[in-house]
């Protein structure tokens, strides 16, 4: 009897220890925090805790979220073992959350972190993961108005020659003399694309040229904004031109805002008018190819201008010039002649050359083993 | 006046749209969103006018009765049965739908197919041999034209077998797509993104105003 009382309580003790070790594999979750999540609209709290030990049974975690004054609650899915924090992105702005972090064995067995304060989201006015971003766009900024201002003084910019920019008078001049209209085609790009307004100043640029030599220039345009606003354009250069009567408003119309009607309408403008010259400048999509081919079918003196890279190759091949993506902008300086434009656009080198300078910087400190300036631009948002 | 107020207009929102970009606070980005539902609101307004034209430049066709003046006839039926099918009706009407997927789509669609045949004729003049560029181009076109069908690794493992390199036919292709191509195409776009940003402070500025309709 007493032999059998000895087994019993070796039992029991063999079982506590077992329980004890078997606890101390299941430690509950450490260093507990919940804290709003840096740079966002108040919208999440990040939850962090200590990594699981060597050797722990951990298989996953569990967050639970209790609100204010009310029960728990589970979030989310069984997190991973190797997890250390968990971002809650569907809390309710105002009120205030706390959380408890659950380790879960393979057993399913669970022990539960203390709770952690309650924390509740603020969203902040600025994004400090995107101050280098900001320090290198107000350089920028710099650089442009330090070249305009020293522009206005009267010092002199050189220009390097664009092939596509210098063949628009010639352009121009060959369809005045066979008598022939202009087309210029500004892409499908609404009033709120760069490359739109960049090409609606190369079209200010080219009216003020055939009102000096009466050749008729038609814009069909795809936008029921841009067609106001060319409009308005290319009347105020034939005003500026002294030729108000030579401006005819039929010429600048809309065509459609379907993409493939209308490279179908231009198209058939191509093949019926037979323009002597053809400016597609702006933004395009798959139809570049279906107008610079018909255009080219049609003998038409071609420049084209994009700074969708996509499209490039075709009008490259297509068209007689290409202004080559930053050309399209470079291309209003180029005309005009304006200091102001010209020195932005130098400006704008400055920028190139900064890049340029820290991309070999860069390619030297990679091959050479050090990765900071990799990793500092990895971490810029 | 009349240029003043869209300049000061134009510099305000410029500058509080740049604001939002660095500020993930939700009235920020409210902001954002509201001017880009005024934008929004203002497209109605415009396309009434553009559809004025639209009417305007074929009357004008069909009185004068230019060449091909029946499109234009083409032009009024089109818009006057949408119109009327889809005004009182709703886009969902089966009619307006049928007209839709069975005739505007498959014209799209018709278009769109077409650029087939004109990669072709252009591919045809870009890759004629005749200077070192084009013969670089129409070598490299060769390469990623072979690397991108499985015929192009079949020859390359059966004919060039003695070389030590397998499936090197798409290998040469993604390594020509990746290095150098990808290259290039960054350049464009470190360019593009100068480009833009300069023309973005100009126009904040009010140093490039075309979008005023031209004029000081």
């Amino acid at each position: 009897m007493i032999k059998i009382t000895q087994w019993i309580v070796i039992c029991l003790v063999l079982c506590v220890i077992g329980g004890i070790a078997f606890s101390q594999g299941l430690a509950p979750p450490s260093n507990v925090t919940a804290v709003d999540t840096p740079n966002d609209d108040g919208s999440s709290i990040t939850v962090k805790w200590g990594a699981a030990p060597e050797g722990s049974d951990i298989s996953g975690y569990q967050i639970l979220r209790r609100i204010a004054g009310g029960g728990l609650e589970e979030i989310g899915g069984l997190l991973p073992a190797g997890a250390t924090s968990y971002v809650d992105s569907t809390i309710e702005k105002g009120n205030a959350y706390a959380y408890i972090v659950r380790a879960v064995s393979d057993t399913e067995a669970t022990v539960d972190s203390e709770e952690t304060a309650p924390t509740t989201g603020t969203g902040e006015w600025f994004h400090t993961g995107k101050i280098p971003l900001l320090i290198a766009m107000l350089l920028f900024c710099a650089a442009i108005l330090w070249n305009i201002y020293d522009a206005r003084s009267g010092k002199e910019i050189f220009v390097r020659r664009i092939p596509g920019l210098e063949a628009v008078d010639e352009a121009i001049g060959r369809a005045t003399e066979m008598g022939r209209s202009i087309l210029y085609v500004l892409g499908l790009g609404g009033v709120d694309n760069v490359a739109t307004i960049a090409s609606m100043t190369i079209l200010g640029q080219i009216a003020r040229r055939t009102a000096d030599y009466e050749t008729p220039l038609r814009v069909p345009c795809n936008d029921p904004i841009v067609l106001n606003v060319v409009r308005e354009m290319v009347r105020t250069s034939y005003l500026d031109e002294g030729r108000p009567d030579a401006y005819n408003e039929e010429n600048i119309f809309f065509l459609t805002d379907s993409q493939f009607a209308y490279a179908a309408g231009v198209d058939g403008m191509m093949v019926r008018e037979k323009p002597a010259a053809v400016f597609l400048q702006g933004q395009f999509y798959a139809e570049s190819l279906l107008m610079a081919e018909t255009g080219n079918s049609i003998g038409a003196i071609q420049i084209a201008g994009t700074d969708s890279e996509h499209q490039l190759p075709f009008f490259i091949a297509a068209c007689d010039y290409t202004l080559i993506g930053e050309e399209l902008y470079a291309a209003t300086a180029y005309l005009s002649k304006d200091p102001m434009f010209l020195g932005s656009l130098r400006g704008q080198d400055w920028g190139k050359v900064v890049i340029f300078a820290a991309i070999v910087f860069g390619v030297i400190l990679e091959l050479s083993g050090v990765n900071w300036i990799t990793s500092f631009l990895q971490r810029v948002r | 006046m009349k240029r003043q107020v869209p300049l000061v207009l134009c510099f305000l929102f410029g500058i509080a749209l740049i604001f939002t970009q660095f500020s993930p606070h939700s009235s920020s980005q409210k902001l954002y969103e509201e001017i880009i539902d005024w934008n929004l609101i203002i497209i109605p307004f415009a396309l009434v006018l553009a559809v004025a034209t639209l009417i305007e430049t074929h009357i004008a066709r069909v009185r004068r009765r230019a060449e091909h003046w029946q499109y234009s006839l083409v032009v009024f039926v089109s818009m006057a049965v949408m119109v009327l099918i889809g005004i009182p009706f709703g886009p969902q009407n089966s009619v307006f739908e049928w007209l839709y997927n069975n005739v505007q789509v498959p014209m799209d669609a018709t278009m769109f197919s077409l650029l087939a045949f004109f990669i072709a004729s252009a591919a045809y003049r870009a890759f004629r041999a005749r200077t070192f560029e084009a013969t670089l181009l129409l070598v490299t076109a060769m390469i990623v034209m072979i690397g991108n069908v499985p015929v192009g690794d079949l020859a390359w493992n059966t004919v060039l077998s003695w070389i030590p390199l397998e499936d090197g036919a798409s290998k040469a292709r993604q390594w020509i797509l990746d290095i150098p191509n990808l290259a290039a195409r960054r350049g464009i776009i470190l360019g593009v993104s100068l480009g833009v940003i300069s023309q973005s402070i100009r126009i904040i500025l009010g140093i490039e105003r075309s979008y005023l309709g031209g004029g000081d």
